[in-house]
């Protein structure tokens, strides 16, 4: 009998942060969770921001992609808009988001706002004509109070109707380029955080080499399988090549089966394709969960020694995993003879007007006052560029170490998967990474995600 | 004679056991989920679903130190035990990831800055030191131990009542019951009058809307839902339990229709005749004869059209929408997991919960899915 | 309101509004517009059962050409256009497109393959388990085990599958029951979700596992309703039980089994989620349903999406034309 039901998507998981563990075990209350008033928060600009807005009456619906305990998270700065504005908000969310956002823009019946970690997927948006422009004015603001303002206004501004302009506000950032660890294994073992990618590759022989295994690396993620490993080689790119290189790959001037790119998946490669390398051999990687991947950190004898991952992994760590102390992080290394400063590659989520009304503009406002940034900051998973944000109320020392990180940057870039068009990013790149660990090269490789891209032109 | 008695009884025996071999081989996958449901993450990352129910004796993950310290005869003294559990018992322990079996039980060793730890069979552990702990980072052991089953009711806590999904719970449980029954019901009020008509009335046509209803038992579902939706919105009826309810109603006419229709037709002729020579309008021989002989019949389609309404997530998010206080029990499950995706613990419980209704309905009406069956495909 | 009482109402409302429909539009049939009395009594009864049973058909008619017979055509033209050049005509462009993708041929086999070993696996083992059930005392036990799966969804099957085919690198515990097994027969611990083309069957297991309990059921009901006397017949010409069950019995069953394969059929064609959730087409076990559902929601190329979803339909015209023969010859 037919039974007709749940597409299960793996979601491309690129939100969170480090001490949502934190959070998981004390609950998160969707009524002010900070008293107005009180602590090193701006809550002039909450005032400020009250004065000049009153909404009563009005709703305002938002759908984005924070499910579980994100969305207790975001619901507490949600708190602070209703009440700062009398507006009745709804958020919503769904496991398949992005076709959800799709259907319902094409049907027209869209939420008011709607946040996305995917650019290439907005753009998409923009380009059917969904989405109402956010204004010069907003992208002045960005310019001047985001740091590397200008990287940001390029992010959220697509090809619109009316030309080139900026329709998404970037809200909630989150770094990739970092390396997890136990310390005390370290210690243990003798070992020291690398401070180049030549070190780092020195670690990881010399631990292969006492017979231990150095990495964990697991791509495994349902129906989204291989994306782990994009964040990978998009790191190695930025390690290898300037990043004007890496702006041309993401639009593909520069094609995905050039001898550069080709150069950056081997790099890859030469951690994922050794099966002394990494624990349970090559040919466990793109099977391996990698929700579950990290997991060998903590076994006991260790099962490896390091993991690449963005800042949300930690959640994923086993229970009562103190970080800092249990575990900690180091940032991705660079090549310290390629002089290519110090990059890191991140991603983030991005807020959009789908149906214009006063409480949209107004949520877009809101975003522009510190304190939307600080009560979530001040909780756990939040990293943002927003200068005013008061950064002591970063919610724990890895968050802050984060903060800093980003901040070090000498270059930052977004995850160049989701930019390129979704059958490449989401799609070819993924699968196409899925086979190159399972044996095949990356010229093959290489070219046939350059084909997906081509028939999509 | 004998022999054959003989034969048949090792035949009933073979029956018997292949039997068992099938249903344990159809069981197996279900009974590992529920077993996983009772047991931590860490569990189920860490070992078999089949090996709960024995001690397991193996490594542990690193444990910690904790506790409050005290003086004791000039030395700073943290004491307490490594394990939640009485009946874990420890063969051998370390302090180092490089060495974890490096010490027998009761064995005292030296740390750094004279530092001292013992740890007993029983998990009793005593760290000293000559100066106070406040600041220090405390050790970490390394145990080899025997461990008793261990189940734990927290998964279900935290599926029906965590902060998260659980205020929500009860509520999405009252949607998927405002959506199941009339997607259930209508369908097949609809169905059974146009299989009455299709079975037994006379009207140019009929075969061309046969062949129709055929070819639509076919229609993939995802193709359906954008231009649905855009008519929704368009004559006004938005995201809603309507909306549902018709989609639902129009995804499962086609089969209702089907299996109604065979299971008319091959009602005794005689009744109807009978009753149209009496008199009765086909309304009343509707109503009176045809609708309670077709019982089983509908019966049977009711239990699957139920299953795949109350187990549906695509259907019910695309035309009911996301808010908070309409979600079904299926979204709401999913919702749970998180925004990265799932975890076994929280998968399978809430499979359970989910599936409870089901099989609830399924085993209450089971004798009359197989009667409805039966007859609708049976010639 | 409190929730329960809404949800009470709006289920009264629903229904209501349903039955209503029935009896208000025969009512009005019978009692106003066309009365079986008076002076025109004949030609109003003969008018009357004109209309009725298109009062009968109208919502089930109306539903269905909206709900399935709408998007159908809205998607074979969808399937001649670009959306990206604003929805104009591009011919059959979008086909030539998925012809020359090898990710389209690689569903097209595996297809082919689910085809065939699903329905005839799922038959057989419903064959099976209705046959040696139907003999013992705890066989409606054994059914209702075996028919469990049936209430569990598609995704959470594929997490219990998951669950069966997980893998741990060699010298790890192993959580899968597959790997386990394989262990202590003395093999190395395998990545089974990623060895081609055995994969394949691993995910056409999972709706076997589901689809059997149905086939079962419905073969069952039949093979009881076979007249005694020619089985009894057999046994006294000395048939042994083999011979009986594939000599006397399959053969009187043979279009309930054909019932059974053909609406198997129909769910294999249709079924993506258990590939989207197991290994989302990759490893070579792409099928033609989630080709479909990547190209609509993922890439966004609605035009490929929708060819694929009409050489769906083609494939299955065959099930259909058979249908509509039958069905046609069982009403002269």
């Amino acid at each position: 009998m037919t039974k007709r039901n749940t597409p299960v998507r793996g979601t491309r998981a690129v939100l969170g942060s480090v001490a949502a563990l934190a959070l998981c075990a004390g609950a998160a209350q969707a009524e002010m969770v900070f008293t107005p008033g009180e602590g090193d928060f701006n809550w002039d600009s909450l005032d400020a921001f009250a004065a000049g807005h009153d909404l009563s009456g009005q709703s305002l619906s938002i759908f984005g992609p924070w499910r579980g305990d994100d969305q207790a998270l975001v619901e507490t700065v949600l708190a602070y808009f209703e009440q700062a504005t009398g507006a009745d908000v709804s958020y919503a969310s769904s496991e398949t988001y992005e076709q959800q956002i799709v259907i319902d823009t094409e049907a027209g019946s869209p939420p008011n706002i709607a946040i996305l970690p995917q650019p290439g997927l907005i753009a998409d948006l923009v380009k059917k004509g969904y989405v109402t422009p956010l204004g010069e004015e907003t992208a002045d603001w960005l310019r001047e109070n985001y740091a590397a303002g200008e990287s940001w206004v390029s992010l959220g501004s697509f090809e619109g109707k009316d030309g080139k302009q900026l329709y998404a506000f970037p809200y909630k950032i989150d770094v990739k380029s970092l390396v997890f660890y136990v310390p005390e294994n370290f210690e243990d073992a003798g070992y020291e955080v690398p401070e180049t990618m030549e070190d780092l590759k020195a670690l990881t022989e010399q631990i292969a080499a006492e017979g231990e295994t150095p990495w964990c690396i697991g791509l495994g993620s349902g129906g989204a399988t291989g994306w782990p490993a994009t964040d990978w080689v998009e790191d190695m790119m930025l390690r290898v090549q300037p990043p004007e290189v890496y702006d041309q790959w993401v639009t593909n001037e520069v094609k995905f089966d050039d001898p550069k790119v080709i150069e950056a998946i081997e790099e890859f490669g030469w951690f994922a394709k050794n099966d002394a390398f990494v624990n349970g051999g090559a040919g466990a990687v793109a099977t391996t969960d990698f929700r579950e991947s990290p997991a060998g950190l903590f076994a006991s004898p260790p099962q490896c020694y390091m993991h690449h991952q963005a800042s949300f992994i930690p959640t994923f760590f086993p229970e009562g995993t103190e970080m800092g102390v249990d575990a900690d992080f180091f940032y991705m290394p660079a090549y310290a003879e390629k002089d290519l400063g110090q990059p890191v590659l991140g991603a983030g989520t991005l807020a959009f007007i789908t149906k214009d009304s006063e409480a949209s503009r107004a949520f877009i406002e809101f975003l522009q006052t510190p304190i939307a940034h600080e009560i979530w900051m001040a909780q756990s998973g939040f990293l943002t560029p927003y200068k005013e944000a008061n950064a002591e109320l970063y919610g724990s020392p890895p968050l802050k170490k984060m903060g800093e990180i980003l901040l070090d940057a000498t270059t930052f870039r977004f995850d160049a998967s989701d930019l390129m068009p979704g059958a490449v990013g989401a799609g070819s790149f993924w699968t196409g990474m899925v086979d190159y660990v399972g044996g095949k090269s990356a010229e093959d490789v290489a070219n046939a995600i350059q084909k997906s891209w081509d028939a999509n032109k | 004679m004998e022999g054959m008695a003989g034969q048949k009884s090792t035949l009933t025996w073979a029956v018997h056991i292949s039997v068992a071999l099938l249903v344990a081989l159809w069981l197996f996958p279900t009974v590992g989920l529920l077993v996983s449901s009772f047991r931590t993450a860490e569990q189920i990352s860490n070992s078999g679903w089949w090996s709960a129910f024995s001690a397991q004796k193996g490594q542990l993950p690193a444990i910690r130190i904790s506790g409050e310290e005290h003086e004791d005869g000039g030395l700073y003294v943290i004491d307490g035990n490594l394990f939640g559990s009485a009946e874990t018992t420890l063969s051998a322990w370390g302090t180092s990831s490089r060495e974890p079996e490096a010490y027998e039980p009761d064995t005292e060793v030296e740390l750094k800055d004279g530092w001292t730890i013992s740890v007993a069979k029983s998990g009793d552990f005593r760290l000293t030191a000559p100066q106070s702990f406040e600041g220090e980072r405390l050790p970490r052991v390394f145990a080899t131990a025997t461990t008793p089953p261990e189940f734990t009711l927290q998964n279900y806590k935290n599926v029906l009542f965590g902060t998260t999904a659980g205020a929500g719970v009860g509520q999405a449980f009252l949607n998927t019951l405002t959506v199941a029954i009339p997607a259930t019901v209508i369908p097949i009020l609809v169905a059974a009058f146009a299989a009455y008509a299709l079975a037994w009335m006379e009207f140019p046509g009929r075969a061309l809307l046969i062949a129709a209803v055929v070819a639509l038992l076919v229609v993939p579902l995802q193709l359906a839902l954008i231009p649905l939706l855009q008519l929704h919105n368009a004559i006004g009826i938005g995201k809603g339990y309507l909306g549902v309810w018709l989609a639902h109603t129009g995804f499962g006419l086609p089969l209702a229709i089907y299996l109604l229709r065979n299971y008319m037709v091959g009602l005794p002729k005689d009744i109807i005749e009978n009753a149209r020579v009496d008199g009765a309008s086909d309304f009343q021989i509707f109503t009176k004869i045809v609708l309670p002989l077709s019982f089983p019949a509908l019966a049977s389609f009711a239990i699957f059209q139920f299953l795949w309404t109350w187990n549906d997530l695509l259907v019910a998010l695309v035309f009911l929408g996301t808010d908070d206080d309409r979600l079904v029990l299926t979204a709401r499950l999913v919702n749970l997991m998180g925004s990265r995706g799932g975890q076994w613990e929280i998968l399978a419980t809430s499979a359970f919960v989910s599936i409870v209704v089901p099989l609830i309905v399924f085993f209450a009406m089971q004798k009359y899915l197989v009667r409805g069956l039966l007859a609708g495909s049976v010639k | 309101m409190h929730p329960a009482l809404q949800a009470v109402l709006t289920i009264v409302i629903g229904l209501g509004g349903c039955i209503g429909y029935f009896w208000f539009s025969n009512q009005l049939l019978d009692k106003v517009l066309f009365p079986p009395r008076g002076p025109n009594i004949g030609r109003n009864i003969r008018r009357a059962e004109m209309i009725r049973p298109w009062l009968f058909l109208f919502p089930a008619i109306f539903a269905l050409g909206l709900y399935l017979a709408y998007p159908v055509v809205a998607t074979f033209w969808l399937s001649l256009t670009d959306r990206n050049q604003g929805g104009a005509f591009v011919g059959l462009a979008n086909y030539q497109q998925m012809l020359r993708e090898a990710k389209f041929w690689e569903a097209i086999r595996n297809n082919m393959l689910w085809l065939i070993v699903v329905p005839a696996a799922s038959t057989g083992f419903g064959l099976l388990a209705a046959q040696l059930t139907d003999r013992i005392r705890w066989g409606n036990l054994a059914k209702s085990l075996i028919f469990m799966p049936m209430a569990i969804s598609f995704v959470g099957a594929s997490v219990i599958w998951k669950l069966v085919y997980d893998f741990r690198p060699i010298g790890q515990e192993q959580i899968g029951i597959l790997n386990a097994f394989w262990v202590w027969l003395g093999g190395a611990p395998q990545t089974w979700l990623t060895i081609t083309p055995w994969n394949n069957f691993l995910l056409m297991m999972v709706l076997i596992w589901i689809q059997t309990g149905f086939a079962m059921v419905i073969l069952g009901a039949a093979l009881r309703g076979i007249p005694e006397e020619t089985v009894e017949a057999a046994i006294v010409d000395g048939a042994n039980p083999f011979q009986i069950f594939f000599k006397i019995k399959v053969p009187q069953i043979r279009s309930t089994i054909v019932v059974v394969w053909t609406t198997i059929t129909l769910v294999v064609l249709k079924v993506f989620d258990i590939v989207l959730a197991m290994t989302n087409g990759q490893w070579q076990t792409q099928v033609l349903a989630n080709y479909m559902y990547d190209k609509l929601f993922r890439a966004f190329d609605w035009g490929v999406g929708s060819a694929a979803a009409m050489v769906i339909m083609l494939l299955v015209s065959p099930i259909l034309v058979w249908n509509v023969i039958n069905a046609r010859r069982e009403m002269r």
